[in-house]
């Protein structure tokens, strides 16, 4: 903190301007200014910046905004379908129950009656790392090596809301779950994966040793050794497919994942 | 509906700032509408949803951001992405010199040297988030942000030569 004849640092001035400091601090800052001409000249550079930042800003963002009429309703529309996915499991016969745990009883009651003998589902082993073969075998585009390793798309492209939809419903992910999944390609476009149902899975967003992140080590692992000609494409797509956890430590010559997270 | 009204164009100016498409930044508000009704309705905290809506539009960011990474572009790339978003014409023609575009040339290149950290603060500052806000959707500490600003403005001053 400055002595009283001391100037007023870029820190308080901006703090200042932004309404940020402390209201003991406020004071003492406004008393120097209305001495120090230095300082308060010091202040209109420091407002005059941000003036000019927010010219910058929004002059060259905002011509790129998108119209909003059609984020919203598709956003409206959206809501209206979670919100009704949520009331039809809110059951009206039991209000004092919340929806989640009235499924949760159902499931109970159904583990019950088929006598804890059926595979368990995807919605009860919530951290899912690997697809579940019958429903996701994986699926390859007509598309040769030299076009795979030519193409720059690498970016594997979004799946449409309808399909995401319809791969929860096969792993039997309802409700709010939906949220903790990403529904990833199991053979990646970038390795000649196709648009195709039986090539996507609901991938945990939970973090778990083999997470997406790791998948995508290993997808870029593979797109390389294909594209330099030391593993076929056929062969990168079969091992992917069948077990990408096996195929990780085949290629990585590890048991063990490193630590990948989302922090960048 | 009326937080997403006065959110979207704000959200999306930080979103393509941060090199995300238009198309991009849609689904990352989209989702991070459903998140909040999600959340609203567990009847988790209903306080600085402004500030929560920010952060986890800024978490899907960058989750599309390393998607975007994972397919072997650079962070130099990115970076490259989002200078582009941000300056859309970023060399100087003729005309915009006829017209005294030079300073607007000279802030942008000041904008662009700055550190990918300092951008994102300066861009959420201009969306008029709080520092408290800021350090929430970075976190970062409140002492960090204001460093960071301080130091961007600066820069900006220093720009004409102040």
């Amino acid at each position: 903190m400055p002595t009283p004849d001391s100037h007023l640092t870029d820190q308080d001035l901006l703090l200042a301007a932004d309404g940020e400091l402390p209201p003991d601090r406020a004071i003492e800052v406004t008393a120097h200014l209305s001495q120090c001409w230095l300082c308060r000249s010091h202040k209109q550079e420091m407002e005059q910046a941000i003036v000019d930042f927010i010219r910058l800003h929004r002059g060259d963002l905002d011509p790129l905004l998108p119209p909003a009429a059609g984020p919203r309703a598709i956003l409206k529309a959206r809501l209206a379908e979670v919100a009704s996915g949520c009331e039809t499991r809110a059951n009206r016969w039991f209000p004092a129950i919340e929806w989640k745990q009235a499924a949760a009883a159902l499931l109970l009651g159904a583990m019950f009656v088929a006598g804890y003998h059926f595979r368990p589902r995807a919605h009860l082993s919530p951290q899912i790392s690997s697809p579940e073969p019958s429903l996701t075998p994986g699926a390859v585009a007509f598309v040769s090596r030299e076009q795979v390793c030519k193409s720059t798309l690498t970016k594997n492209r979004a799946v449409p809301a309808s399909v995401r939809r319809k791969v929860f419903e096969e792993y039997g992910i309802s409700g709010a779950e939906p949220r903790a999944y990403e529904v990833d390609y199991l053979i990646s476009p970038a390795l000649g994966g196709a648009d195709d149902i039986r090539n996507l899975w609901p991938q945990s967003y939970a973090a778990t040793a083999w997470n997406a992140y790791v998948k995508d080590s290993l997808e870029d692992r593979l797109r390389e050794l294909v594209c330099s000609g030391q593993l076929d494409l056929a062969s990168a797509q079969r091992d992917i497919s069948s077990d990408w956890i096996a195929a990780y430590r085949k290629y990585f010559h590890t048991d063990r994942p490193p630590a990948i997270g989302k922090s960048e | 509906m009326s937080l997403f009204d006065q959110l979207q164009d704000r959200l999306m100016r930080y979103l393509l700032s941060m090199g995300l498409s238009a198309s991009d930044g849609e689904e990352v508000i989209q989702e991070a509408f459903l998140a909040l009704f999600l959340h609203l309705q567990r009847g988790k905290p209903r306080h600085n949803l402004r500030g929560w809506v920010f952060q986890v539009s800024h978490n899907l960011a960058l989750k599309q951001r390393n998607a975007t990474l994972r397919n072997r572009q650079t962070l130099v790339e990115y970076d490259r992405m989002a200078a582009e978003n941000f300056f859309v014409d970023e060399a100087p023609n003729p005309e915009d010199r006829m017209a005294g575009d030079e300073r607007r040339v000279r802030l942008r290149n000041v904008w662009r040297a700055l550190p990918e950290q300092d951008r994102r603060c300066l861009g959420l500052r201009a969306e008029g988030l709080t520092y408290r806000e800021i350090a929430q959707v970075l976190d970062m500490s409140l002492g960090a942000v204001s460093l960071s600003l301080g130091r961007s403005l600066a820069r900006f001053a220093r720009a004409d030569g102040r």
